[in-house]
Formats: structure tokens, C-alpha cells, sequence
């Protein structure tokens, strides 16, 4: 067993005695001495020079009930033991010059002496390891009995020793980032990364959050978890509203949003508070916010810098703090490029960006996931359906193999399953019910995919051609038949494919040099946007 | 290698002391397990360490488990070496008890030794040094052993601060005693010490004490004693022909000195009815040399869970039986065979 030394203030007042009845009270300096079951080997007593003849007496009644204490006095002389500066920088200053060896020596600073301050000052040092020890506290006993020591309990500052406090700090961080992953089921290591990070800002910032990521990737349900997380600690009180900018287009955007006052316009009957107003104190969702106009833009941009916007046709402005957390599918940095979104929101929205992956990318995630599916299947219909064995690993084979697409990711697992769970006979989804499931999962999959840049030119050029065509120009011609086949007019795709030198004012007939491009191919405009 | 369970019977403390005096002896090395296990604070208190460190200082044994805590303790003596030593007991603990438990072991040594022991002399839950002085050594002596003490101060709890002097000579055969009356009291005397505390106080129990148990008052004796810090203690003694006998009460504040008295002369008075010449304190603390001596036997009152565990312990180290034969009105006679 190491030695062990106890560092403490003499008590002025407690450890005061002169006569024998001294011994009769209790002394906490003197009691730290006492324990049957504590033995000090070194006691460093720090006093006052006023206190000398004290310090002197306490050391020789220590040396008569402790022959195995060492006593040293420490002269220390402070001008107000109850400034913290000052007792700080003398206890600081003590500590640094103390030639502590704890591989050698067992440090107790003892806490019961001395004022208020110097506790905290103790506390400070050793939290901060400034001093290499544990703190002590002795207490009188509960009835007084004559030379009873009381009791003493030594403090360990260091949290990770204590198992019920190091388990309930895991157990609530835990809680935080399993509460944002209920209903987003993962075993994906990095997805599970992404999660805790979002956690860590969703608890401790106000500030905008993004959440890019694909189609049915899960934004809108990790946005509501998010509420529900610092709604859960206290930390907003209002509503969660969402909207998805991409019903908001044309002129109801803006009232929707910011809302109006009875008849600023047309059909306007009443007062509107809008989203905004109604998310006071509580998080705004804005889903497809790539989908927004550039005039909610800025006026979005302006709420959330200074709180506060002007409602259709107001003449003052409302206030509403509101945390907002927006969504895309878009890259908006390229939105920017083409002027589609606004830079400066894109600058405030890209504090904290999270980049949901989409299930293609995690499909260690799709099994935990189709084991939630059919809970909540179970939740919503009312009954339990399962698979049997052979038709899970069918299904599961398929889904986490390269043909599966999920274009849809969640949404069309969930879809899949909610199918599977219906036409399953008397609960139990079998290998028929999932080669069906498959099928539709093909087709649809092949419905909606991309077709590749050969086909596309095949069946306007024909193969043989086609053959003639080289590589380079074959990206390119792909690449503008599906603009083309995207766009209402010849004109409106020539705006798309000529933007750039639109806004640099170097080509104003887009119609006639996207015309001529296709020309050259021999392709017209009726052939090519026919299908 | 003897292994002791210390959580079996009662009184850890003695079981210790034994087996260190017995080991010592005998040379041979033990184990003691489950040190004080059922205890609030288990494991070796600072009161059983010095005395594991007073036996080791004078075999220079080896050791593990000797510390603070500790609930395994191992103990492997080597020689004996008589000589000069110093014990400062802490926490103002018995050196009475210490002594008792060296004083056997010294007795085996080759040369005589000189004792110097400071801290408590007179302490609850161990025998004083009036105890000592007039009721155990006389038995000793009796016994073949030549010990001499002398107090230079009493040494209460809390504070501690008492010394003496003791000198063993060496005799390595005690021999056996036998005592089956106490024969014929020659003297009944009551001394009421105070120290640092009101004269009052012993005047009061001096007084009381002789009243209750209708002695004559010039028996009762207040005094004021030196000690360094307060402290009270009645010693009511019988002396007889083979025994002295003596009952030992503690003042403590928040009990009255009459409190005090009533509490030791009834167990004056339970000695005396049961005319059994050993106390059961006594009794205890003559096991182990009567064991030594390889025979013996007296006669005391109902033994108590202390003297089991006790005969057990020497027992295992000992080819020595310890009898216990209940004789009726209870006493009890104990006889140790070879």
C-alpha cells in the first residue's frame, strides 16, 4: 500500500482546544488521525502564521493518537480567505511547488477546514489534476461519543470510475442517438457516425440545418426526430411544421410561408399567419427547399438572419424564431451556378450539412429496415406478419444485390413490403408472394431508370449508325436528346442547354444553334421530343 | 501452513492475537481468511495491524496481507529475538493488548527484553493496566514467567499519551497451574480515577459503589490521576489467597456515574454469587498459557463464544486438548490436556 498524505487547512475555529477538554469535541484535523480503518502516513497542514500555537498543538495531540503520522506545517498567510482570487493563485502556487509523486504516494486533499472558497479552489485543482489526488471530507459522528472520529469519505473526481455514472452518461447519449435512428434502423458504421454528429448539433445549436440526400432517403423523418430530440430536452417548446417547397410554387408561396393580412389580395378573407409564424419557437421544416422561388428565398434568408419578415401585404413586420431545418435532393451549389437558388441562403444553410445516403448505399441497413417495415406494418393494419425462412433470404438476396435499385430508397421498400405484407396468406410471406414482389420491383425499377445513352441513340439513329458515332460525341448527343425530351418547346430546351452563354448575353438564338446541332446528326426537333 | 477463518466465532481480534503469539511460538506460519468479514468496516483495522506489526518487529516475519483493509493476512515468523522495543499504539488503542499478545512470545526468547508501550493503558473492550498488573501477571508469575511493569502515565480514549515500562526474562517452560478456589479475600477495595474531570465525579462512584455493594466506605478510594486528556475509571478488586480479581467500569459523558457503577458491580456481584474463582476475563486470557504449560486447569463461570473460538484457535496450533466440564450453579471447569 502506498503512503498516504493528507493536505488540508488547519480549522481555526473546529480544530481550536487548549485544555484537556479539547478531546472531547471533535476536531476534524485531529479526527482525520482517529480512523480505525484510515491511516495517514503524512499530513501537510497548512495554517496562518497567527495560528501557529494551534497548528503546534494539533501536530503533537496528531503525534500522540498517530505515532504513523508525519506532521509538516505549511505557513501560508492569506489576506481574505474568502477571496477567490487570492486563495486560487496561493493554493495554485502551493500545489505547483509541491513535489507530488503519486507512483510513490497516495494524495488526499482534505476538505473539511478551511473556508468555502478554498473547498472550491481544492476542488478546482484536483478536478484539473493541477493536484494528483482524491478529495476528503470527514464528518462528526451522527451522536457524540467521547473520541469517536466520525466518519470520512474520500471523493474520486474522476467520473469514468464511477460505473452508474459513466453507464448513465452512455445510456443518455445512447438515448439521443438511437431516439434520431427510430424509424431510420441502421447497422451502417458510418451511417451510425452521420447520426451521432446530427445529435451533437442538434443539441447543442440553433442553427439551420441541410439534409441532402435522395428521394424517400429519410430527411423528413430524421428532421421530426431531430424536434422530437430537443423537443425532449427542453430545448424548443413550439411546433414542428413542414412543408415541402415543391407545393408551393406560384403565387399561394408566398402567403403559405410568410402569410397575409385579410385583403391583400383577391380571395384573401382573413388574416393568415403562415408557416413561419406558426413554427414560433419550434422547428420549420422546408422539404425540396431547391424547389423554393427566389423571391421566398430571400425572404426566407431574411427570417432567418433577423427574425423577422413582412406578411402579403403588411406594412409591419412579424417576428418568429424558428430553428430551420431544410431539405434537397438537388445539389444546390450547382442550383447556384445556374442562378436556380440563391448563394447567400445556400452560404447560411451550409453550416451543418448532412448527406443522407441513399439505401443503395447502405444496404447492411436494408435488413434492420424490412425488420421495422413490418412492425410498423403490424402497427398500422393490426397484424403481425412474418416471412418464412426461405422467402426472407429470397427477398434479401434480391434487395441487397446490384440490380436492386431503390430508386425510392425507404419509400420503396416500404412500399414493397406493405405489398408483400398484404398479399400475404394468413400472415406468413412466402417464396411465391416475394418471386411476385421481385418481378414488380424489376419492372418498375426498369420503368424509371435512366436508360443507357446507347439505347437512347439507337432508337433514334439505329444501330448501324450508331457504330459510326464516336464516344465523345455519343455522351453529348445523349445528353441533349433528354433535355429535349424533358423540355415543352425547341426554344425552352435551347434556354436549358444554352444557359450559361444566355447570361453571358453571347448567344441569343438557343433554338436555332441547338437546331443545327441536332442537324448534324440529322436528327429534328418533332423526332427527337416525339417519345 | 495453518489456515484460520476469521469470520467464524466471535472476537476477530483475539483470534488474531493468538494465532501471532502461537505462530511465533511455534514457528509455524498461518493464514487468516475472511478477516472480520461480517464486520461495517471488514477486513484489518489499525488496532489488529500493530499488533501484526509488533510480532513480526520481534520474529522478523514475513508477511502479506498486513495492511489497512486487508481480509487475507499471512504470517511466516522468523527467529526470535528478545532485546529492547518501543510500541506507540495510534488511535489511542490498548497496549495492553499488544503486550499480551508479545509477552508470550518474548517469554521464548533467548534473551531478556525491555518493553516501552505508549498509547491507551486503560481502554473499554481490553483489559487495564490495573488489570494487568494485579490479576494476570500474578498468574503468570505463579506460572514460572519473571515480568515486571511499571506505569508512568494512564492512557484513556481518545487521547491517548499513556507509557510503561515492562521487562520479560526469558522462561521458556511455563508451568502447568491448577486453581480450583480462590481461597480466603484478604482485601476488597474500590478506586474511583479521574483525570481532567470533575473530583466529583469519583467521589460519587467511589461512594456508590461501596453502598451498592455494602462495603465499608474507607474501602472506596476517589482519586485524581495524570493523564493527558479526560478520563474515568472505577476498578473494583478482590483479592484472595490464589486470585485477584478485578472489574473494570468506564465514565463516558451522557452516562451518569451511577450509571457507571451499577453496570460494573453487577458483574461484581455475578462473580461472587457463582463463587467460581476465575472471571470470565480471566479465563480467556489463561488458555494460552495453560497451553503452553501443556496442563492445568480452573475453574470459572459459563464460558463465553470469546473462550471457544479461542480454545479452537490453540488448538490447531497446539497438541493440546482444551476441556470445558459444565459442574453445575454455573461453573465450569476448564483442563487442558496433552
Amino acid at each position: 500500500m502506498k503512503p498516504r498524505v493528507a493536505i488540508g487547512f488547519l480549522g481555526s475555529t473546529l480544530d481550536q482546544g487548549k485544555n484537556a477538554e479539547r478531546w472531547q469535541r471533535w476536531r476534524p484535523t485531529v479526527s482525520l488521525c482517529q480512523h480505525q480503518d484510515l491511516q495517514i502516513d503524512r499530513l501537510d497542514l497548512i495554517h496562518g502564521t497567527s495560528h501557529a500555537a494551534l497548528a503546534e498543538r494539533v501536530a503533537q495531540d496528531i503525534a500522540q493518537v498517530s505515532p504513523e503520522t508525519q506532521v509538516r506545517q505549511h505557513v501560508m498567510d492569506l489576506k481574505d480567505p474568502w477571496d477567490f482570487e487570492e486563495v486560487y493563485a496561493a493554493l495554485h502556487e502551493f500545489a505547483r511547488a509541491y513535489p507530488f509523486d503519486p507512483d510513490t504516494e497516495d494524495y488526499l486533499v482534505h476538505i473539511t477546514t478551511g473556508t468555502h472558497v478554498a473547498q472550491i479552489c481544492w476542488f478546482l485543482l484536483t478536478e484539473a489534476r493541477v493536484i494528483p489526488g482524491r478529495l476528503m471530507q470527514v464528518t462528526p459522528p451522527r451522536r457524540w461519543k467521547d473520541g469517536d472520529p466520525g466518519t470520512h469519505s474520500i471523493i474520486d473526481l474522476d467520473l469514468s470510475r464511477y460505473d452508474r455514472i459513466a453507464t448513465r452518461f452512455r445510456a443518455e447519449r445512447q438515448e439521443g442517438a438511437s431516439f434520431l435512428k427510430s424509424g431510420i434502423e441502421t447497422k451502417s458504421a458510418a451511417f451510425n457516425r452521420m447520426i451521432e454528429r446530427i445529435e451533437q448539433v442538434a443539441i447543442r445549436s440553433k442553427s439551420p440545418i441541410l439534409l441532402t440526400g435522395p428521394t424517400g432517403a429519410g430527411k423528413s423523418q430524421l428532421a421530426r426526430r431531430i424536434y422530437e430530440l430537443k423537443h425532449a430536452r427542453h430545448q424548443i417548446k413550439g411546433p414542428f411544421v413542414e412543408v415541402n417547397c415543391a407545393t408551393l410554387r406560384g403565387d399561394g408561396a408566398m402567403s403559405a410561408l410568410f402569410g397575409h393580412i385579410k385583403g391583400s389580395f383577391t380571395g384573401a378573407m382573413a388574416d393568415r399567419p403562415g408557416l413561419l409564424r406558426a413554427a414560433n419557437t419550434g422547428i420549420l421544416f422546408l422539404d425540396e427547399i431547391g424547389e423554393l422561388g427566389l423571391d421566398e428565398q430571400a425572404m426566407i434568408l431574411r427570417a432567418i438572419e433577423d427574425k423577422r419578415f413582412l406578411p402579403v401585404g403588411a406594412d409591419k413586420e412579424v417576428a418568429s424564431d424558428f430553428q430551420l431545418i431544410a431539405g434537397t435532393n438537388r445539389e444546390l451549389a450547382r442550383a447556384v451556378e445556374t442562378g436556380r437558388f440563391r448563394e447567400d441562403l445556400l452560404a447560411r444553410l451550409n453550416l451543418w450539412t448532412f448527406a443522407l445516403p441513399g439505401l443503395r448505399e447502405r444496404r447492411e441497413d436494408i435488413e434492420p429496415n424490412l425488420a421495422f417495415e413490418l412492425a410498423r406494418h403490424a402497427q398500422a393494419s393490426g397484424e403481425t406478419v412474418t416471412f418464412n425462412k426461405e422467402a426472407r433470404a429470397a427477398y434479401l438476396a434480391f434487395a441487397t444485390s446490384p440490380e436492386a435499385a431503390w430508386s425510392a430508397n425507404f419509400r420503396d421498400l416500404g412500399a414493397s413490403v406493405t405489398r408483400m405484407a398484404t398479399l400475404a396468406p394468413s400472415g406468413r410471406i412466402n417464396e411465391t408472394v416475394v418471386a411476385e414482389e421481385i418481378e414488380r420491383l424489376r419492372a418498375a425499377w426498369r420503368r424509371t431508370s435512366a436508360e443507357p445513352d446507347a439505347e437512347i441513340l439507337a432508337g433514334l439513329l439505329g444501330a448501324q449508325r450508331l457504330a459510326h458515332i464516336d464516344l465523345f460525341d455519343v455522351a453529348q448527343l445523349a445528353a441533349v436528346v433528354r433535355v429535349c425530351r424533358e423540355s415543352k418547346s425547341l426554344s425552352a430546351a435551347g434556354r436549358t442547354l444554352f444557359a450559361a452563354s444566355r447570361a453571358a448575353k453571347s448567344s441569343t438564338n438557343d433554338a436555332d444553334r441547338l437546331k443545327k446541332y441536332l442537324a448534324r446528326f440529322g436528327l429534328m426537333w418533332e423526332a427527337v421530343a416525339a417519345r | 501452513m495453518i489456515t484460520i477463518d476469521g469470520s467464524a466465532g466471535e472476537g476477530g481480534g483475539q483470534v488474531l492475537r493468538t494465532a501471532l503469539s502461537l505462530s511465533a511460538i511455534t514457528g509455524r506460519p498461518f493464514a487468516l481468511e475472511n478477516i472480520r468479514a461480517k464486520r461495517r468496516r471488514p477486513g484489518l483495522q489499525r488496532q489488529h495491524l500493530t499488533c501484526v506489526t509488533a510480532a513480526a518487529q520481534i520474529t522478523r516475519a514475513k508477511m502479506s496481507g498486513a495492511e489497512l483493509g486487508s481480509g487475507a493476512l499471512r504470517f511466516e515468523p522468523g527467529a526470535i529475538s528478545g532485546g529492547a522495543y518501543d510500541f506507540a499504539i495510534g488511535t489511542a488503542g490498548s497496549t495492553i493488548l499488544v503486550f499480551q499478545t508479545v509477552l508470550p512470545i518474548l517469554l521464548h526468547a533467548d534473551v531478556p527484553s525491555r518493553l516501552t508501550l505508549s498509547g491507551g493503558t486503560h481502554n473499554p473492550m481490553a483489559p487495564t493496566f490495573d488489570y494487568l498488573e494485579r490479576v494476570f501477571l500474578p498468574q503468570i508469575k505463579r506460572m514460572g514467567a519473571d515480568v515486571d511493569v511499571s506505569l508512568h502515565q494512564a492512557g484513556f480514549y481518545p487521547a491517548g499519551g499513556g507509557s510503561w515500562m515492562a521487562g520479560i526474562s526469558p522462561s521458556q517452560k511455563l508451568q502447568p497451574l491448577s486453581i480450583e478456589n480462590a481461597g480466603e479475600v484478604r482485601l476488597r477495595r474500590i478506586f474511583a480515577d479521574v483525570a481532567n474531570i470533575p473530583f466529583e465525579i469519583a467521589r460519587r462512584e467511589a461512594r456508590k459503589a461501596a453502598a451498592m455493594l455494602s462495603w465499608p466506605a474507607e474501602a472506596a478510594t476517589p482519586r485524581t490521576i495524570k493523564a493527558d486528556g479526560p478520563g474515568n475509571v472505577l476498578t473494583i478488586e478482590i483479592a484472595a489467597d490464589y486470585v485477584t480479581e478485578i472489574f473494570t467500569g468506564f465514565g463516558e459523558r451522557g452516562t451518569s456515574a451511577e450509571a457507571v457503577v451499577a453496570r460494573t458491580v453487577k458483574e461484581v456481584r455475578e462473580y461472587l454469587v457463582t463463587k467460581a474463582p476465575v472471571g470470565p476475563h480471566l479465563a480467556d486470557q489463561l488458555l494460552l498459557p495453560l497451553a503452553l504449560a501443556g496442563g492445568g486447569s480452573f475453574v470459572t463461570m459459563h464460558p463465553t463464544k470469546h473462550t471457544t473460538t479461542n480454545i479452537a484457535v490453540i488448538e490447531t496450533f497446539l497438541p493440546v486438548e482444551l476441556k470445558l466440564d459444565d459442574l453445575g450453579d454455573g461453573r465450569w471447569r476448564v483442563s487442558v490436556r496433552r
